[in-house]
């Protein structure tokens, strides 16, 4: 019974904590790690493209962050998620599926927000 | 050439996964008494539940399809876009990025929700979890599907 109630619990709380973590990462620009695909090359943590090739050459080497962003988030997220599995059921019945998709929601409004540089330019 | 063919694989995946989790939406929402010959009649005689799984394997295939492209796109065509000008598809491509990432975490709960329901949980608040999704996966279509064709536009 325990383990058939532990992976919904642990689910719900993945997912809202991923969406949280996330944010958090994307405003923090905490990756962790960078992956720069013309160099074929992936570096622990956040770095920008000045800290591997000369300045004048950053646009040869592009850093992508969002694999980092998610990966941080995922990891954040399936500590929560181990710990709400590991929760007693009665104590977590009443805030987790029901309203599981308020956080994610939020999330993604604050994703729009922090993206809204972009149509400004 | 292979990420050409990758791409149009996950433009194909895509499109499997919009038409589930847009069945699968429409049917989460319909009135449970709507008449049995109308259009949402015949949506509501698919059981809603049956298309979890094929949404959660699509969604995961598409999104890792499209983490594999993504390498391509950030060497060899978001420059192109940068030096058009074309920031806003920009935008909405990275807004892309974070809502499948935000969606593909919500993926087993919402596996919970439709494969293994409780008594005391709130119908409604499947289907939200259900429409969120479809938002996310049919926001992550039009986004790329404009991203791959912005170029063309007008040119």
């Amino acid at each position: 019974m325990t383990s058939s109630f532990a992976f919904p619990r642990f689910a719900s709380a993945f997912g809202t904590a991923f969406a949280v973590f996330y944010v958090v990462a994307l405003k923090l620009d905490l990756a962790l790690f960078t992956v720069y695909p013309s160099l074929r090359l992936v570096v622990l943590g956040t770095h920008r493209p000045r800290d591997v090739v000369d300045p004048a050459l950053g646009f040869l080497a592009p850093a992508m962050y969002w694999y980092g962003w998610a990966a941080s988030a995922a990891c954040g997220a399936l500590v929560v998620g181990l710990l709400a599995a590991l929760l007693p059921e009665g104590s977590t019945r009443r805030i987790w599926l029901g309203r599981l998709w308020v956080i994610p929601m939020f999330a993604m409004v604050a994703c729009v927000y922090l993206t809204m540089p972009w149509f400004r330019l | 050439m292979m990420a050409t063919a990758l791409l149009i694989i996950h433009g194909l995946v895509a499109v499997a996964l919009l038409g589930a989790i847009t069945h699968q939406t429409l049917s989460a929402w319909a009135p449970v008494n709507t008449r049995p010959g109308s259009f949402f009649g015949r949506f509501r005689t698919v059981p809603p539940a049956a298309f979890a799984n094929a949404v959660v394997v699509l969604y995961l295939a598409a999104a890792v399809l499209g983490a594999i492209i993504y390498l391509d796109f950030r060497v060899d065509v978001r420059p192109t876009l940068e030096q058009a000008g074309h920031w806003k598809v920009l935008g909405f491509f990275d807004l892309k990025e974070h809502f499948v990432a935000i969606g593909a975490a919500l993926l087993p709960a919402y596996w919970v929700c439709w494969r293994r329901p409780r008594d005391d949980e709130p119908i409604r608040a499947r289907a939200i979890l259900t429409s969120i999704i479809a938002v996310i996966v049919w926001w992550g279509f039009l986004a790329g599907h404009i991203t791959n064709n912005i170029m063309g536009f007008g040119a």
